[in-house]
């Protein structure tokens, strides 16, 4: 028995490739393997400092723009967040991590980041 | 006796056609007051979720979509007998009654829409940049610039969601006309600017698609994709919370369910 | 099949993927056998053409395309 929807696009090729990088942003299971544990534990861990990272990112920027910080201040928060990104940097080239591995998958909540 | 769930429907008669489910076995509606679940019985385990069984699931759930109004399951709900079946539909009686109610009549079409999310982004910066021509101050520190360059992607980032947004409006307006219910979901990836479903009456069809193509020729910049008439997948909503599953003394009937290496592991079996 | 026509396929089975894996009616307790919640997150595009093609390795046959029964 075949289904009876119809999906038209002019593009499937892009269609495809899009929604294949929805498939990609799905959780992994944490594999018991024992190898893979601690790259698992580590993929976690470093989500939520990434994500941290990235509200203070974004919290600064925004005080930034309603000019609540002086001179001096802009300059100090630009000091932690280069260090924050370089720490960040280090830690995911000691782990063989990228960018895209970093995000969680909420389900109906959608992603993390 | 393990049964396959494919929807709930509005009836509690028996299916007069004949329509075939998993396993070429036969699809029947297991009554419950005045309305039914629709189930065929699988015998064997079913060994790896294949593209043919995510299509013949479709194609029941379509099939009844035809004569009723149908509560599409989620794929491989499985319950292990009737008893079961019908402890579920005590449950969730009250639900399944208030969603045919509010979706009797009606269809879900899907519309994802493509931009060219570089090209965007690359006017943005083009504009910022002219906008702060003078901002540079070639004698900054290096925290400064770094600051500077923060800030300068994030308000690209804003206007770049903002450009989505008001181009998503732009189309929701029209289409949004000819629906009693919607879900949009903006930027699913950098490229998918929109991805939506309509709720629409049977009636509005023609209305709608008539508005799909007033927008796609609209904006010919863009690349789209239509699909439907759908089971109203996107517009069932049960208040009862689901209890966590639990996994302690359930039967395996998916024996092995084959993936590629590099998702979990070649070879593994699911608990 | 020429490659327009495989991409077709292919779109038209994510787009049912997108709808038959996580939306619909979900229901959950101890009474409901089959994959876990979460496990069905996994079985995405890739993941299903690997499982047909092992199992038609398996099989010995391949299996017969619903779409080329559709009109």
């Amino acid at each position: 028995m075949a289904m009876n929807s119809v999906v038209e696009t002019d593009f499937p090729e892009t269609f495809v490739e899009e929604m294949e990088k929805l498939q990609e942003a799905l959780p992994r299971r944490i594999d018991a393997n024992p190898k893979n544990v601690e790259k698992g534990l580590a993929k976690l861990v470093l989500t939520l400092v990434e994500l941290i990272r990235k509200l203070l990112e974004k919290q600064a920027m925004r005080r930034i723009e309603a000019g609540s910080l002086s001179d001096e201040q802009i300059e100090r928060v630009g000091e932690t967040l280069m260090k924050l990104e370089a720490k960040m940097h280090e830690l995911k080239e000691v782990f063989g991590l990228k960018d895209e591995e970093l995000n969680i998958n909420l389900g109906p909540l959608g992603d993390l980041m | 006796m393990k049964l396959y769930l494919y929807g709930i429907i509005d009836s509690s008669s028996m299916i007069r056609e004949s329509i075939c489910g998993l396993e070429g076995s036969c699809v029947y509606n297991i009554p419950y007051c005045d309305i039914g679940v629709v189930v065929s019985e699988i015998n064997q385990p079913i060994q790896s979720v294949s593209e043919h069984v995510v299509l013949e699931h479709e194609a029941v759930a379509e099939k009844l979509m035809e004569k009723f109004t149908v509560l599409p399951f989620r794929l491989l709900t499985i319950l292990d007998g009737r008893e079961n079946v019908l402890s579920m539909m005590d449950d969730y009686y009250g639900d399944f009654r208030d969603n045919l109610d509010g979706l009797r009549g009606k269809v879900e079409f899907g519309i994802k829409v493509v931009w060219p999310a570089d090209k965007v982004k690359r006017r943005i910066i083009n504009t910022y940049r002219t906008k702060n021509r003078n901002a540079h101050l070639s004698d900054d520190s290096a925290e400064r610039r770094f600051v500077r360059e923060k800030f300068e992607e994030h308000k690209i980032a804003r206007a770049f969601r903002e450009k989505a947004n008001g181009y998503i409006h732009a189309m929701d307006v029209f289409l949004g006309k000819f629906a009693t219910a919607k879900k949009l979901e903006t930027l699913r990836t950098e490229n998918l600017l929109l991805s939506a479903a309509y709720l629409v009456t049977k009636d509005n069809q023609d209305n709608f698609r008539e508005a799909f193509e007033h927008i796609r020729t609209a904006r010919k910049d863009l690349k789209y994709l239509f699909s439907g008439p759908w089971p109203p997948y996107h517009f069932v909503t049960l208040r009862r919370k689901s209890q966590p599953l639990r996994n302690a003394g359930q039967t395996a009937i998916f024996d092995k369910v084959i993936l590629q290496p590099t998702l979990v592991g070649a070879d593994k079996t699911w608990q | 099949m020429d490659n327009i026509t495989a991409k077709s396929k292919d779109v038209t089975l994510l787009e049912v993927l997108d709808r038959v894996l996580d939306k619909g009616v979900i229901i959950a307790g101890d009474i409901v056998i089959s994959v876990a919640d979460v496990d069905l997150i996994y079985l995405g595009l890739r993941v299903l053409l690997s499982s047909v093609e092992t199992m038609e390795r398996i099989r010995g046959a391949p299996f017969p395309s619903p779409m080329q029964e559709a009109t």
